[in-house]
């Protein structure tokens, strides 16, 4: 029987790009980024990246165990979204979240729909999207060996100066795949071995600087650019997670349309949203929009559409109609963008009245007797001073004072200040609120104006009573009580089981006092 | 018939001499079309197509080995279906006494061809006998004497200027041509189009894209004259058409030798074509010559052009200077389970165990057998199948490349990759959906029925998705579907 021929259809050659293969190519390109981090980062980031790989392969291999389905760990594919979903997240992240975040990334979006292949979007993404949703202060916590501080992107959002050739090599804040030089490396590596073609990282990259440029107020700065290169995961998403082929269109045009999509909604985001950086927002959209992409952009076979055509030797070759369409295609998407950033722009100083008109009623409810609110140019200055830095170098936490309203009677006189002051430390990032004043630093009240806690615990610091715990007292600075049963002036009532909104909140209030004290007291 | 040895020398004499001259000399081509702006950016061009794959050549194992010329031992069987159209009518019946050339079976109707014998001997049996496609069919069998007596009055010296251009065509017809290429279309019908004096292009394709297989090469090297007056014969039908040769570019003695043998002809001219596959195509050839896309289910005439093979340009030589019919061709035995690859001189009717053993047999390891190339040849189930006018190679496995080739199957990954190597420009992908889902309308509507099996998107799924088999099975059903959907249309 050993020597019966073997039949079957052509073709009979196969060429050595396997799935497993370009999986294995998928994890070769990110493993400089992994090295990079573990020596980063430290030992324990090592931990969290094995513990996401694990997740992830053990929950496959359970789902097919219980579903009776073929064992397909084989495929390397879960390793894959195992090492992605890591380098997405905090590097100091407590262990649970990688285990989580692995499970709800291999079984929702890959296992549910149907295993490979089948995922609607890049399972690691939503895993990160899970995480964030479910544990956003782990999630924004990117302090590691005792070492805290904002991102790079947040910095920049500040206004602070970042060292670019610092993001670039990878010695930042940021999450696990931090580095970009690394990442290049593997980029190269995927690029030149064939796992991924250039159509998505180019187009993504390029729109995304391109409406950077045209949108992002410091116009073609190249190292306003390359900071926003280097920061957040631009990087890692354009040649790593767009890229994924399951859920990136199959066309070449589709192709340079969706990575274009990515690279416009990832700018929009970084402007015109309240995170730092939608990178990842941006992917999860636009593979939603793959199977739209999929089903109207179905190439047509060369020499359709050419019915009875005669060769005219006069007539010149006409130019390809592929290019031609994604041309005009990429034409639409730039203008839907323009449209979209021209309406902003259109909208933006009625917003920004609204928003004045809303802070100004935030002032005239915490400074009870003010009739004008006037800006005085010196505490202006003083403010200004700050460079958007961090106020008190972080004895408050990371607290800011934005601006400061000097109140005046209907005479003219100076009845009081409304100070506008940020905090980042909020369960759910930043807390904005207006804290009102006397002449004399006593507290008259205190109002948010940005507050994005947890409904039924964290906003319920939002209630007058806990809030008029601050008013009419004037003390050097409050203490949160956490267990309650405050008997001092100073001392506050933390709402329970909000401790870190409470806290959050005292933090501002104290920076305001302590600004109060340093410039506003004569 | 012209002695062998003698043109194998005079090309191997010729090439020495350089090639500058003929390479300036590529101007004449198309009436201001696209081959002239093509030539004029660089010397070397070489012509390029969107999609194809790159398969290793494999070509070194046997493209240095000179023909042999192989004599038949055992006993002959010729299918009386070796063409496309209706099978051919027997014209001899048991223990008839027949010579190599005589005429054992005649076309039936236009779309047909005659068949000959190609040794001398004895009908044994006119039965059912395993061919190549695996399924028993009508042959004849001739055991051979040994004696090879040849029918009188072939090999009579012809010269072409004498003859009408209808008398062209008879010969042609007579010598039971059929496109040697692989597809096996009866030649006299590709060369009677309802537009002649629409041809422009007589494009001889001696692309070779197959991996492994070199008797295209070793033609175009041996016998560039061969190639060159069928070229010729061709044109005298055709007054307004200029000849083209296509090579693909990993062949620079074939190039040198054929461009050697033109001696600054203008009519003719070679065409170099990058390496890569499926360039020698008809649908890509007749886009090299014009920068046009073939119409959907379109000849290759409505664009002004006909494409034959380098061996059927040869045949034509033989059959209109010499009176000779189709007896012979160029024949390749390669791949790893090849012991002694080599390119062989066979008599149609061979069996391919006769042509194993003279290439020395096959390694122990082999564990497929090929007849053709190993993109679109067939797998056959033994070796005791005759060889037919359209086969030109035996490609043998071994077991190591079966495995790797059959390896395991994967979810489809939507990676694109087959979107972007078809080379008729399909999306095989959702092809192969629609076939999956039993979806006849989307298949048709997709143009499925346009793809012409070469393989590429098959080749290059990562996920080894059977995208061409399944193609392969479909599309005798959507054909089907079609026909019966046009024909309601028509009675409305």
């Amino acid at each position: 029987m050993s020597n019966m021929l073997n039949v079957s259809s052509s073709p009979h050659l196969r060429s050595s790009h396997t799935t497993g293969r370009e999986m294995y190519n998928v994890i070769l390109s990110l493993l400089p980024a992994t090295i990079f981090a573990v020596f980063h980062f430290g030992l324990y980031t090592l931990l969290v990246i094995l513990c996401s790989i694990a997740s992830c392969m053990a929950t496959e291999f359970v789902f097919n165990m219980i579903t009776h389905r073929k064992n397909s760990l084989t495929d390397c594919s879960a390793v894959v979204t195992g090492i992605l979903l890591a380098l997405v997240i905090p590097p100091s992240i407590p262990l649970y979240a990688p285990i989580l975040g692995g499970v709800f990334a291999i079984l929702v979006t890959k296992c549910f729909f149907g295993g490979l292949g089948q995922n609607f979007m890049n399972p690691a993404l939503a895993g990160r999207a899970f995480l964030l949703i479910s544990f956003g202060k782990v999630m924004t916590d990117y302090s590691y060996d005792t070492v805290s501080g904002a991102t790079p992107l947040a910095q920049l959002a500040n206004g602070e100066t970042i060292d670019i050739l610092d993001m670039f090599l990878g010695h930042a804040m940021g999450h696990i795949g931090v580095s970009i030089c690394a990442l290049l490396i593997g980029a190269v590596f995927l690029l030149v071995s064939g796992t991924i073609t250039w159509e998505i990282p180019v187009s993504c990259i390029a729109v995304f600087l391109v409406m950077m440029g045209l949108f992002g107020g410091q116009g073609f700065d190249p190292m306003f650019l390359a900071a926003h290169f280097c920061g957040g995961g631009l990087v890692l998403g354009a040649f790593f997670m767009a890229t994924d082929p399951v859920t990136s269109p199959m066309t070449r045009t589709g192709q340079l349309i969706y990575g274009a999509l990515i690279g416009g909604l990832a700018a929009l985001f970084r402007f015109y949203s309240g995170m730092a950086d939608g990178m990842s927002y941006a992917i999860i959209i636009s593979n939603l929009i793959v199977p739209l992409l999929d089903k109207y952009i179905i190439p047509v076979p060369w020499g359709v559409g050419a019915k009875g055509q005669v060769y005219n030797p006069d007539e010149k070759k006409k130019g390809f109609t592929v290019p031609k369409s994604a041309l005009i295609l990429m034409v639409i998407t730039a203008i839907a963008g323009a449209a979209l950033a021209g309406v902003y722009a259109m909208t933006k100083t009625t917003i920004d009245a609204n928003q004045e008109a809303k802070k100004l009623q935030a002032y005239a409810e915490v400074v009870p007797g003010g009739e004008t609110f006037e800006y005085d140019e010196t505490i202006t200055a003083a403010i200004e001073g700050f460079g958007g830095a961090v106020y008190g170098d972080g004895a408050f936490g990371k607290a800011y004072i934005n601006e400061v309203a000097v109140a005046k009677d209907a005479s003219g006189n100076v009845v009081g200040y409304g100070i506008s002051a940020t905090t980042m430390d909020g369960y759910d990032g930043e807390i904005s609120m207006a804290v009102g004043m006397d002449t004399d630093g006593k507290i008259l009240g205190v109002s948010f104006t940005v507050l994005n806690e947890t409904a039924g615990m964290g906003m319920l610091v939002n209630e007058e009573s806990w809030r008029n715990q601050f008013q009419d007292k004037q003390v050097d600075s409050f203490v949160l009580l956490k267990q309650g049963g405050s008997t001092a002036d100073n001392e506050i009532d933390s709402v329970s089981g909000a401790s870190t909104t409470s806290g959050a909140v005292v933090n501002a209030v104290n920076a305001a006092i302590d600004f109060y004290k340093n410039y506003l007291a004569q | 018939m012209p002695d062998r040895k003698q043109g194998a020398r005079s090309a191997a004499g010729l090439r020495s001499k350089g090639t500058e001259a003929v390479l300036n000399d590529r101007s004449g081509i198309g009436p201001g079309g696209s081959l002239n702006s093509m030539f004029e950016k660089g010397k070397h061009m070489s012509y390029k197509f969107r999609g194809g794959v790159h398969p290793k050549p494999n070509k070194e194992l046997s493209a240095d080995k000179p023909f042999e010329t192989l004599l038949p031992k055992g006993e002959m069987v010729y299918p009386i279906s070796q063409h496309i159209g209706k099978p051919a009518r027997p014209v001899v019946k048991r223990n008839d006494e027949v010579l190599a050339g005589q005429l054992i079976a005649e076309a039936d109707g236009f779309v047909s061809a005659n068949i000959y014998a190609t040794v001398s001997g004895k009908v044994k049996a006119i039965e059912h006998r395993r061919t190549s496609a695996g399924v028993p069919a009508d042959c004849i069998v001739v055991t051979n004497d040994g004696k090879y007596n040849t029918v009188a009055g072939i090999g009579e010296e012809c010269d072409p200027d004498t003859l009408t251009n209808s008398e062209i065509i008879d010969r042609i017809k007579m010598a039971g041509i059929v496109g040697l290429g692989g597809a096996g279309f009866p030649t006299h019908v590709k060369l009677s189009p309802r537009n002649p004096e629409e041809i422009r292009w007589i494009i001889a394709n001696g692309a070779e894209c197959e991996p492994g297989i070199t008797c295209d090469d070793r033609l175009m090297r041996e016998r560039p004259e061969w190639v060159i007056e069928g070229m010729r014969c061709v044109l005298r039908l055709f007054d307004k058409a200029k000849g083209i040769i296509a090579i693909e570019d990993n062949k620079p003695e074939a190039i040198e030798a054929i461009e050697e043998a033109l001696e600054g002809d203008d009519r003719i001219s070679v065409m170099t074509l990058q390496v890569r596959y499926p360039q020698g195509s008809e649908r890509n050839l007749v886009h090299a010559a014009t920068g046009m896309y073939m119409e959907s289910g379109a000849l290759p005439a409505s664009l002004g052009c006909i494409v034959d093979n380098v061996w059927t340009l040869a045949a034509i030589y033989r059959a209109v200077c010499f009176n000779e019919p189709l007896m012979e061709k160029g024949f390749t035995v390669t791949g790893e389970g090849a012991v002694n690859p080599g390119n062989f001189l066979i008599r149609i009717g061979t069996s391919v165990s006769e042509v194993l053993e003279a290439a020395g047999g096959t390694t122990e390891d082999t564990k497929k057998i090929l007849l053709g190339g190993p993109m679109m040849g067939m797998a056959i189930p033994g070796t005791d199948v005759p060889l037919v006018k359209a086969n030109n190679a035996l490609y043998c496995m071994t077991e190591d490349e079966v495995e790797i080739a059959e390896g395991q199957q994967t979810n489809c990954i939507r990676c694109g990759r087959c979107i972007r190597s078809c080379p008729l420009g399909l999306s095989p992908q959702l092809m192969l959906q629609a076939a999956e889902r039993n979806d006849l309308d989307r298949f048709i509507a997709l143009h499925g029925l346009d793809c012409i099996q070469c393989g590429c998107c098959t080749y290059t799924c990562p996920a080894r998705r059977p995208l061409v088999p399944v193609f392969k099975l479909f599309k005798p059903r959507a054909m089907a579907y079609n026909r019966m959907k046009q024909q309601k249309e028509g009675n409305k």
